[in-house]
């Protein structure tokens, strides 16, 4: 390198890592909900920060109008032919006070061409449709209802189970109409429990004796209707300052929870994922290259970068945890979120001692893959109520995190093995420095993971015995978790018994990510025992995706050292395998 | 001398070889037991590959229902998988460990295992679990076996005490297997089952599919009509089997008549044996116990808006003359009531809201698993410790 460059370029290089963390920060800051949601000169923004009751939990009206939304069309705003986009909330605002308007919005997402063809569809043109366009076939449809609801969901096929989701969506969406859900009307002096419009409305007109809160809330949707915004800005006001004197701490939990839903920190925190993931790439591939300091830089960039990410990624964690009561992990979709905190929380720590970008990018891109699978599980709201034998915090903050955790170190060690094989099939990149460190940060993962996931499997044995008598009932949640545990057990006593070397850890470690996602989601789709706490179709497809690519990456491992890129560039590799066990 | 020719003869059997092939078995085992469950009732899998020797492995578990595949696998029972574990790990130890702070952490873990095994082992033999169903304000002292039947013939005809004498299920269903007669000094008859059926669909006359014949001749309940159907799967919940048996009663070597009894008629049926007047019934396998539980009061709490239960408990008084016990217990979920080695769990309620459902399980050997795995536990976090210490001091240098 050029002695008189050097002080130039090495600025750039210190300024570098910086001016890419002031990128991302003001990226964040462009990102970060201000002002008001307004529609025209609707003040709709209080309106969506109005308290309601929907699956047990008392929530802001944004809430309700984002999850109901995207259960009905698959996102979370609607469009409407020649228009912008527009939020949730001014869907659920016209929906509840201007019925009428609202049945036109096409809304339901249908796919399914037999479905199509029952409400008098034929072209495909679009895939969504309004309440009306569903009416006017509503006999030929309610016909395909009855019949299919006389078949087990179990036994239904795809287009029994299509035509009873649309009917599920249509029965939200007359409940909402008819203010049946969510429950709008507050608990007061005299009841204690949350209760629909259509009740308190039944209540006053038998006892003649209107209630508060009721009264403000029909005002509201009354003026709205009536095409008033300075009547309905006041309407909103009159109720918050009754909400104020009967419940003063759940307006600040309620604008919390919209600021949460606006700012959808899940979501950011996925394109800054991939940002690092494209900077530690290239960070990586400039290692090659031993004498250019790009490496060293890109991967400080790409680390600064993921840091405050995984500050975003904690944010949400603490949000949630926060809103719900509970810890972290309550459904598939938030151990999804988990389980990719987790694994980029110790691949930053296997990232410390060595500096080579190696965790880096593996932490973006098991953040990235998990927070998309999240996304893609988050049907309704994510802050659903617990059933009551899982109704403990104590050993949702133990048993589950523990195991999840366990969940995280599998896959990361899994997916660093997937990097070594790619990388030494394909690549000259594994160096016999590399590869010692490779083998290192495995064996130290799959240690872990077996620390986790026995020490997890164990306390939900003992969970299980406090709560119906059986230590271990071989149900297949437990079944799945054990199998991690044999799983990596197997691994380290193979290893020990000089079984295999680093390639032999490396391929085992990559079908530790076949086993744990079927125990994450393969005994999910069995639909059995008292842990399927979630049941989907689509992504079995997924599942099967990612074993089969996971037998391609084991297939590549197996092929005989000469054909390996780096084994033909440095022979000494193999050689260097691991150290003899010691008992 | 002695210690060098054992542990000559000791090395294949504490191979770790072995240890990474039993890994392997136990979790192909695993998996096919949780395969089956999708076809096959939790209970009966875990009695058919976990807690036995030995396992037929049908091939139909690993592919879906719409491709048929025959045949089978013959393969080691989770009893057996564990017992060899045992021997490769004990083997092990006299091989290969040595004394030393060191190894302290692998010491713990492995003892741990064992003792968890063991405690497996002790829940698979001696466990029992039954159901205690309360009505409110009702009272009862025996637990009900949900995984077997019993055949009951009541003598009413004391007015202070009946006298029941009952036919185990292993009986009725050996019965029906090898066609003998089952005749004891205090049955008031002779049994023959004449037809067992594992599970079955019961039809009034009007309603029967067209082909079914009444089998019985005799007792209330000879005008239904039955089918065999398959047995529940693990799948299906919460539903349970509904056994049926036809059997033929004999007095003397003289037939009285055949009966259909099954769990599904919750009446029982008279059985007149020369002149005296039995009462029969198919019912659930009971245990009684020297104590009395009365349900006092059952709250059932549903999030609102929602069928999502929140909580539910059950307020019972507990009534031991034995032990001049007399006092009220809260039950609900995570917390029960443990009592004389039986622990009382809230595990459901009746469909009308107004019973409650406590699961009774008597287990000798639950303390086990808590000790061991604290011993594992923190035996892995010593041995992870020192690991990482010396992890760390490689990676500095």
């Amino acid at each position: 390198m050029n002695t008189t460059l050097s002080t130039p370029q090495s600025n750039l290089h210190r300024a570098l890592p910086v001016i890419a963390l002031l990128l991302a920060v003001v990226f964040v800051l462009y990102k970060t909900p201000r002002g008001e949601i307004r529609t025209g000169d609707y003040n709709l923004h209080a309106f969506s920060l109005l308290p309601s009751t929907a699956d047990g939990r008392v929530k802001p009206l944004d809430t309700v109008a984002r999850t109901s939304l995207q259960v009905i069309s698959g996102v979370s705003e609607f469009k409407l032919e020649g228009k912008r986009k527009q939020p949730a909330i001014v869907w659920l605002a016209d929906t509840m006070a201007k019925p009428e308007l609202a049945r036109t919005y096409p809304i339901f997402r249908i796919d399914d061409t037999g479905v199509l063809n029952l409400i008098g569809i034929k072209s495909h043109s679009r895939n969504r449709y309004s309440f009306n366009d569903i009416l006017a076939h509503r006999d030929a449809f309610l016909k395909q209802v009855e019949l299919a609801s006389q078949v087990a969901p179990r036994e239904r096929n795809l287009f029994q189970r299509h035509v009873m989701e649309l009917w599920s969506h249509v029965q939200l969406f007359m409940s909402i109409q008819e203010m049946q859900y969510p429950y709008l009307v507050p608990p007061d002096q005299t009841r204690t429990e949350w209760r629909p419009m259509t009740q308190a409305v039944d209540m006053a007109k038998a006892h003649g004796q209107e209630e508060p809160a009721a009264l403000l809330m029909s005002n509201i949707l009354f003026k709205y209707q009536q095409d008033q915004p300075e009547e309905f800005n006041q309407a909103i006001v009159a109720y918050q300052n009754y909400l104020a004197a009967n419940n003063p701490e759940l307006a600040g939990r309620l604008a919390f929870e919209v600021f949460f839903n606006r700012l959808s920190p899940f979501y950011l925190c996925t394109i800054l994922y991939m940002a690092v993931f494209v900077l530690a790439a290239f960070s990586f591939l400039f290692r090659a290259n031993a004498s250019s300091n790009w490496a060293q830089t890109l991967g400080r960039s790409a680390m600064w970068i993921l840091l405050l990410t995984l500050a975003i990624h904690t944010f949400g964690l603490a949000a949630r945890i926060y809103l719900q009561g509970r810890p972290p992990v309550t459904n598939l979709y938030s151990s999804a979120v988990f389980i990719g905190w987790g694994a980029v929380v110790l691949a930053i720590l296997l990232e410390l001692p060595f500096r080579l970008s190696i965790g880096t990018l593996v932490s973006s891109l098991i953040g990235f893959v998990t927070l998309i699978i999240a996304m893609n599980l988050a049907e309704g709201d994510t802050m659903e109520m617990m059933q009551a034998v899982l109704d403990s915090n104590f050993w949702l903050a133990t048993h589950v995190i523990i195991i999840t955790i366990g969940y995280s170190s599998t896959f990361l060690a899994g997916l660093l093995g997937v990097m070594y094989i790619l990388g030494g099939t394909m690549t000259r990149m594994i160096t016999p420095e590399l590869d010692r460190v490779f083998a290192r940060m495995v064996y130290g993962v799959i240690c872990f993971s077996l620390l986790m996931s026995f020490t997890g499997t164990v306390l939900g044995g003992i969970w299980a015995d406090q709560s119906w008598g059986r230590f271990w009932g071989w149900d297949p949640k437990e079944n799945g978790a054990i199998l991690i545990v044999l799983w990596n057990a197997l691994i380290l006593h193979a290893r020990w018994g000089g079984m295999v070397r680093t390639r032999g850890i490396m391929v085992l470690a990559v079908f530790g990510n076949i086993i744990t996602a079927w125990s994450w989601f393969g005994t999910n789709m069995l639909g059995v025992g008292l842990h399927s706490y979630g049941f989907m179709n689509a992504a079995f497809f997924w599942l099967a995706a990612f074993k089969m690519s996971q037998v391609g990456v084991i297939l590549a491992g197996l092929l005989p050292l000469p054909l390996w890129k780096s084994f033909a560039t440095h022979p000494t590799l193999e050689a260097s395998a691991v150290e003899k066990p010691q008992a | 001398m002695m210690r060098k020719n054992l542990r000559k003869i000791l090395a294949p059997i504490a191979s770790l070889r072995l240890t990474v092939a039993l890994f392997l078995m136990a979790m192909f085992l695993i998996l096919a037991g949780t395969l089956a469950q999708v076809n096959q009732g939790i209970w009966e899998v875990i009695h058919t590959y976990f807690r036995s020797l030995f396992v037929w492995i049908p091939l139909q578990v690993f592919v879906p229902d719409q491709i048929k595949l025959p045949g089978y696998i013959p393969f080691l029972g989770g009893f057996a998988i564990c017992g060899l574990l045992l021997i490769n790990l004990i083997a092990g130890h006299v091989v290969r460990f040595r004394a030393g702070v060191k190894h302290i952490g692998m010491w713990m873990i492995h003892s741990g295992i064992i003792l968890l095994i063991v405690g497996e082992i002790v829940t698979g033999l001696l466990a029992y679990e039954g159901n205690l169903s309360l009505r409110v304000g009702g009272s009862s002292n025996f637990t009900e076996n949900l995984h077997a039947v019993e055949l009951a013939i009541i003598d009413t005809s004391d007015e202070k005490v009946d006298k029941v004498t009952v036919v185990s299920q292993r009986l009725l269903e050996k019965a029906a297997w090898d066609e003998r007669v089952i005749e004891h000094e205090e049955l008031p008859a002779s049994i023959k089952v004449n037809q067992w059926m594992g599970n079955s669909e019961m039809f009034t006359p009007g309603q029967a599919p067209p082909g079914l014949m009444p089998l019985a001749t005799h007792g209330e309940a000879r005008q239904f009509l039955v089918r065999s159907i398959p047995k529940i799967s693990g799948v299906e919940g919460n539903q349970i089997n509904i056994p049926t048996a036809v059997v033929t009663f004999f007095h003397n070597g003289q037939e009285i008549g055949r009966y259909l009894l099954s769990f599904y008629i919750d009446q029982p049926q008279t059985l007149i044996v020369g002149d005296k007047r039995y009462q029969v019934f198919l019912r659930l396998e009971r245990r009684y116990k020297p104590y009395t539980i009365h349900l006092l009061k059952f709250t059932h709490e549903k999030y609102p808006g929602t069928e999502t239960p929140r909580n539910f408990s059950s307020l019972v008084r507990l009534v031991d003359p034995a032990q001049n016990e007399d006092r009220e217990v809260l039950i609900w979920m995570n917390n029960p009531l443990r009592y004389q080695g039986e622990t009382f769990y809230q595990a459901s309620y009746m469909p009308d809201g107004q019973g409650s459902i406590l699961h009774v399980v008597d287990n000798p050997g639950w303390l086990i698993p808590y000790i061991s795995c604290a011993v594992i536990t923190l035996g892995m976090t010593i041995h992870f410790l020192i690991s990482l210490v010396g992890f760390m001091r490689r990676s500095r240098r």
